[in-house]
């Protein structure tokens, strides 16, 4: 190993030094992005019905399946119930939020994910749009759903993320959602 | 169940969940297939011949009255016989394509929870597969019970 050749190591070494302080330092600046990590988090299943951004919260959401599950329609039943689908020798309920949420039905075959979703003993799949996240959110971001919320949401809404100044989503109470469901809404 | 070291003691309940088997009468309504327990069915006939007959569909999920005729009639008991007085039977029109399958018990799925409440029928109580496709599982007793039977003036002759 010549001269120059360790020099130019040790620089690179200096460099690599360099830059781990500079981001460590600018860090320590940057307090909105220190974690406490002792704040109590939520797991939120982040997703779009009719290109509005809703969650739903982790512990509800069992399982995440996939948009070709085939779900067989049942007479009957109300147009806001699928059908039901047939997941490791059981049946399975599949509902759409939109009549709940007055939102429009989408026209044609159903293309986007299912979650099934458990509260209060019941369990169901319910029909997304598209998947947007599954993340850790600090308890402290979500808020109380404010009283200028649509009527139509309200009674399903338990909390607001409003994630910068121009986008929010609505956490839905699975509960209340199954419970309006059963009483014959949507 | 003997091994090598004796007799293990074999859960009845399990080994009788498994060996269970229902025997069902399969049919269709309209683009629907349905069974209902084969123990509920009497007889079946081309012909309405009871004084009392519903349409499947009507029973089911379709009110409106563009109904298409049955092609088959199974004859019921009626369940909602008085005490006192003698059972009699009604006929459930359907459609053809009648069988009588035995399923094993542990492919008959119970009604998903959140359903019961909305449903048109309350007779609808499960779910099977035939080939791959959905069987609605009916209550012969429940059916009987939603909703009042066309009654005939005069019952047409009886057909086997």
């Amino acid at each position: 190993m010549n001269s120059e050749t360790s020099r130019d190591s040790h620089a690179n070494d200096q460099q690599q030094i360099s830059q781990t302080l500079e981001e460590a330092l600018a860090a320590h600046h940057d307090d909105e992005s220190v974690v406490d990590v002792d704040e109590p988090t939520q797991q939120l299943v982040l997703f779009r019905i009719n290109g509005q951004r809703f969650a739903l919260p982790g512990s509800a959401v069992s399982e995440i399946l996939p948009s070709d599950q085939p779900v067989y329609y049942v007479p009957g039943l109300p147009a806001s119930t699928e059908g039901v689908l047939h997941l490791r020798g059981k049946i399975e309920s599949v509902i759409n939020l939109q009549p709940l949420l007055d939102l429009p039905t989408p026209e044609g075959t159903p293309s986007g994910m299912i979650l099934l979703v458990s509260a209060s003993g019941i369990r169901s799949g319910v029909r997304i749009e598209q998947l947007d996240d599954v993340c850790e959110v600090a308890q402290s971001l979500l808020q109380p759903p404010p009283e200028t919320l649509s009527s139509t949401l309200l009674p399903y809404v338990s909390a607001l993320w409003q994630i910068d100044e121009r986008q929010a989503l609505a956490l839905l109470d699975p509960e209340a959602l199954f419970s309006a469901y059963q009483q014959g809404l949507g | 169940m003997p091994t090598s070291k004796g007799w293990v003691k074999v859960p009845l309940e399990r080994e009788h969940h498994e060996q269970a088997q229902v025997t069902l009468v399969l049919f269709w309504v309209g683009p629907y297939r349905a069974a209902m327990e084969a123990c509920h069915v009497l007889a079946m006939t081309d012909h309405p011949t009871a004084l009392r007959t519903a349409n499947a569909h009507s029973l089911l999920y379709d009110e409106s009255s563009d109904q298409p005729q049955p092609s088959r009639w199974l004859t019921l008991r009626d369940t909602q016989t008085a005490k006192g007085q003698t059972a009699s039977t009604w006929q459930l029109g359907v459609d053809g394509d009648i069988s009588l399958q035995q399923l094993p018990a542990s492919t008959l799925y119970p009604l998903p929870k959140l359903l019961q409440s909305r449903l048109f029928s309350p007779a609808l109580c499960g779910f099977t597969f035939e080939q791959q496709q959905l069987v609605l599982l009916l209550d012969a007793g429940k059916l009987s019970l939603h909703k009042p039977y066309s009654t005939s003036p005069s019952p047409p002759a009886i057909s086997s």
